[in-house]
């Protein structure tokens, strides 16, 4: 058996539809895991690969919806609607709810092929951005405190001269410090590290921030 | 009244009628004039003698003549002058042989003139005595003298028989009383006559006193005694000489007077009325005893400084006009006749008519004016009371949001109310229009109802309540609502028609609005109902169909692989001929439910439509560890139903009761019942299930408490039912679990 690259979640609880929807999968070549209920999906144990859930709004134990609503706090797969009487309101609060489309019930086959092509393209791009932040985030765990002060300084494009007075240190030990930071974070460049930093949330200086450096430095 | 009342003057009876001068009438011949008469006989006698001839004999002739006549005067006369002639005749024939002729002739002559004027101046005196005897006599009063010192000297024969006393026996009587009159005076006032004539002869004035005597038979009258000391020309006494007056009628008429003036007065006391005289310019003159007591004002009171009426008794407020009355009254003789407030002793006023007329004289003068007030305040009370309950009837009837207006069972207009009046822009004078221009206000289309509907109720005497449209003030037509009803009376004639209407427009637009409101509401639940119907049906039949689609494309994948992939394809295929024919069962299922096979009734026992459920379900009911028991009476009389339906009514309550007892524990039972009723059969199905929890909302479609129910078995249960004519309803069954009960009318009674 291959390495599974991805797979699509069905909860329906209609078993004819289930295993309609597992045939039409597989005949793309995707594979696809079924389930009857939201309970049973939420239990399972589910491989973390790039993955699309294809849920029905009406479940016997927990409304479609409101599983969307408990799922999607988390990291979690795009969300495919299928329902056999869409109406407008649970239309509505499905796409707010971030759902990738909602299809009634009998779909076409490439409105929900693309549907669930585009959920687990979705569902990869988020999982390696996760993994660079996750590794952005551990380099930037190796920085020291001085380091950290220096990061958002440089970044905001001050001067060495005036981003040495902002810390009140010298130009040469900023210039230390800003070396540091460049190897630590592996950035090629300035621009990558500016781009590294807006990942992080790091934001560089405000205007206050940098007035009253002045003032403590007069 | 004052002068009505006057009080008689005790005794006042005419007193110069009888004694027109003090005279004293000599009763009697007096014992000098017979011996005048006597003198005047002698003398004759002498002349007889002395002439030798008769006509001395003239003279005694003359004098007793006289004593019998006292006319007989001018006769005497003529008889001595004619004696004088004839002795002059004689004495001229035979003078030579008489001696001394001439001397005896003068003295003759001279003898009888002196006896002629002496017989004259005797007989003056009886003329006079018989006359006053004659008047004596002729008086209605008993006479008497008695002497200065009492003794009485005369009474008359008629005192005598009055008491019965012979006359022989004048010594009995004395004024100052003795056995005589001891015996004749009423002992009561026998006291006081004495008084007076000792009181009277000592001092010589008149005596005058009445008293009571008796008379022969015992009976008591009154009389008036009056006498007086009377003198001689010389001043000498000449005794006492007085009448006794039989008063006795005129003491009785007195009383008779007095008591019919008392009467009178007790009369003018006693009525309730407040009784007052004036006099002719208006001066208060009487107010009788009630008229001090009820106001307290004594006639002082009640006259001004001036004379005139001070109305002090009168309310201020009245007093204007009562002023005004009386003065009008007064200045023209008019009765008068006012209405005010008068004084109470207390201080309140009290409601009074007082009327008054004018005592005029026979020549129209007035005399006095009489009044009378009387007390209506009670009256004048109970009228304003009912004045004022009329005002405020008026008030009622005028304030009330409503039109009213009666006629006559001739039909002739009695009232209309003024709100009406004013609503139609019309005043009373219009009366006779009214309901002309009443009938032209109702809208055309309803006013030949209406007309008709109204002349049968005044035909029939039947109260009349109808809506109609009137057109109201601005032309536009409101929505009224008319009432008619007769009073009538004891023998149930109508004697008045009364009418109502009341503006009910807004309340029949609102009425209108509502019934809108409800009939869009209910097409708008059955818009919803039936769009919730499709999307149940949709979500029925979609969910096979897009498993059917999906199978379809996969199979076309499988197909379409290099190399094809046959084994899946042929799965896909036995999949897609599964849920296509899945659907479709959903659409056979969904048809027959909805299937109105109409007229299709049959004569059916409800016993054999329940055996052959039994007989279809049984092995449901075995499969799910249940069990039936019916119980049917015998005599449950057959029902004209659509077998099918009802079959199909019975399958879902059994299914129902089956699905309710799946997670139930213990013994699981489907009681099958029916009964009959009066005109029906009912029908009871009964689980053991936990019952339902809401019976009025199980009937609804799409109510369901069941995951893959849709909601409508038991609403297409009830419509069955209902088109049968029956009821479907739920009750709880004990000890636990539900019955649904249903009732199909009879075979009998649908054809009754």
């Amino acid at each position: 058996m291959t390495k599974r690259s991805q797979i699509v979640f069905v909860v329906d609880d209609d078993e004819r539809l289930c295993d309609a929807l597992g045939e039409l999968l597989a005949s793309h070549g995707i594979e696809a895991m079924t389930f009857r209920s939201a309970g049973e999906y939420m239990t399972a144990d589910k491989p973390d690969i790039p993955a699309c859930l294809i849920l029905d709004v009406e479940l016997p134990d927990i409304n479609g919806l409101d599983l969307q609503r408990r799922v999607t706090q988390g990291a979690h797969p795009p969300i495919v609607f299928i329902t056999g009487h869409g109406d407008i309101p649970s239309t509505v609060r499905a796409m707010k709810g971030g759902a990738l489309d909602f299809l009634a019930k009998p779909f076409s086959e490439d409105a929900l092929m693309a549907s669930v092509r585009t959920g687990i393209a979705q569902d990869r791009a988020e999982r390696s951005a996760r993994v660079e932040i996750a590794s952005l985030r551990r380099r930037y765990l190796t920085l020291s405190p001085r380091e950290r002060e220096v990061l958002p300084l440089v970044v905001s494009g001050l001067l060495n001269k005036q981003a040495a007075a902002e810390l009140g240190i010298s130009e040469v030990t900023l210039q230390l410090h800003r070396r540091n930071v460049m190897q630590k974070m592996e950035a090629a460049s300035l621009a990558d590290l500016v781009r590294f930093a807006e990942r992080l949330g790091v934001s560089s200086i405000s205007p206050q921030r940098k007035g009253r450096a002045d003032h403590e430095r007069g | 009244m004052r002068t009505l009342m006057t009080q008689p003057q005790s005794g006042g009876y005419p007193r110069t009628l009888i004694f027109p001068s003090r005279t004293v009438i000599v009763a009697a011949l007096s014992e000098r004039r017979q011996f005048g008469l006597a003198l005047t006989c002698a003398a004759g006698g002498v002349a007889c003698w002395l002439t030798a001839t008769p006509l001395g004999l003239l003279a005694p002739i003359a004098v007793l003549y006289l004593h019998f006549e006292g006319r007989a005067v001018a006769l005497l006369r003529a008889v001595l002058i004619l004696a004088c002639l004839l002795a002059f005749l004689a004495a001229c024939l035979h003078a030579p042989s008489y001696r001394e002729p001439p001397l005896f002739w003068a003295g003759f002559f001279v003898v009888a003139l002196c006896i002629g004027e002496a017989v004259l101046a005797q007989a003056k005196l009886p003329a006079d005595t018989m006359q006053a005897t004659r008047i004596v006599k002729s008086m209605p009063a008993f006479t008497w003298s008695a002497s200065r010192d009492g003794q009485t000297t005369y009474v008359s024969a008629s005192v005598l028989s009055y008491i019965g006393q012979r006359a022989d026996r004048p010594g009995l009587f004395h004024i100052l009383g003795n056995s005589g009159w001891r015996g004749a005076i009423h002992p009561e006032d026998y006291p006081q006559v004495m008084e007076k004539r000792r009181r009277a002869l000592a001092t010589g004035e008149p005596f005058d006193v009445e008293y009571r005597v008796r008379r022969y038979d015992g009976v008591y009258r009154w009389f008036w005694t009056y006498g007086s000391l009377s003198r001689e020309e010389d001043g000498q006494v000449a005794g006492w000489y007085g009448t006794m007056i039989d008063i006795e009628d005129k003491k009785q008429a007195d009383a008779r007077l007095r008591r019919s003036e008392r009467q009178l007065q007790q009369l003018i006391d006693t009525v309730p009325a407040l009784i007052w005289s004036t006099t002719a310019d208006g001066t208060p003159s009487y107010v009788n005893k009630r008229f001090a007591d009820v106001t307290g004002a004594v006639l002082a009171d009640i006259t001004a400084p001036d004379g005139s009426p001070s109305l002090s008794v009168i309310h201020p407020d009245d007093r204007p006009i009562a002023a005004k009355a009386v003065a009008h009254s007064f200045a023209t003789g008019v009765p008068y006749v006012t209405r005010y407030r008068q004084l109470r002793r207390d201080g309140s006023y009290r409601w009074t008519e007082t009327r008054a007329e004018a005592l005029r004289d026979e020549a129209g003068r007035i005399l006095q004016w009489y009044g009378v007030s009387v007390d209506i305040d009670d009256l004048v009370t109970a009228q304003q009371a009912l004045r004022k309950s009329e005002q405020e009837l008026q008030q009622l009837i005028d304030a009330l949001p409503v039109h009213l207006w009666s006629w006559t069972p001739e039909g002739d207009l009695a009232y209309v109310s003024k709100r009406y009046l004013q609503y139609l822009g019309l005043s009373e004078a219009h009366f006779p229009d009214f309901t002309r221009v009443v009938a032209e206000l109702i809208h055309p289309e309803d006013g030949p109802e209406v007309r008709r509907t109204a002349e049968r109720c005044l035909k029939s005497g039947a109260a009349f309540t109808m809506r109609y449209r009137r057109r109201s003030i601005d032309g536009g037509y409101r929505w009224i609502e008319g009432r008619s009803e007769p009073l009538r009376d004891r023998d149930g004639t109508i004697v008045r028609w009364y009418h109502v209407s009341i503006d009910i427009d807004d309340a029949v637009r609102v009425q209108a609005e509502l019934r809108l409101a409800q009939e869009n509401l209910a097409r708008q639940s059955q818009a919803a109902s039936l769009s919730e119907l499709s999307a149940s049906i949709a979500h029925e039949v979609n969910q096979p169909l897009a498993a059917v689609v999906a199978n379809s494309h996969a199979c076309q994948r499988w197909l379409a692989a290099d190399p094809p992939n046959l084994d899946r394809a042929r799965k896909t295929v036995e999949r897609i001929i599964r849920d296509a024919n899945g659907a479709a069962d959903v659409v056979s299922r969904i048809r027959a439910l909805f299937k109105r096979s109409a007229n299709t009734a049959s004569r059916t026992m409800l016993g054999d439509v329940i055996g052959e459920v039994c007989g279809l379900m049984q092995d449901e009911v075995a499969r799910r560890r249940a069990r039936f028991e019916a119980q049917i009476e015998a005599d449950a009389p057959p029902v004209a139903v659509d077998r099918i339906q009802i079959q199909q009514v019975f399958s879902n309550l059994i299914r129902n009761g089956l699905d309710a007892m799946d997670g139930a524990v213990g013994e699981k039972v489907i009681g099958l019942r029916v009964r009959r009723l009066d005109g029906s059969v009912q029908v009871e199905i009964s689980d053991t299930g936990p019952g339902v929890e809401h019976p009025d909302r199980v009937f609804e479609p799409f109510y369901s408490t069941k995951e893959s129910g849709m909601g409508m078995g038991l609403a297409i249960c009830r419509s069955v039912v209902v088109s049968h004519g029956g009821r479907l309803w739920v009750e709880d069954n004990q000890p636990h679990g539900a019955t649904f009960v249903f009732t199909l009318p009879s075979e009998a009674a649908e054809t009754r």
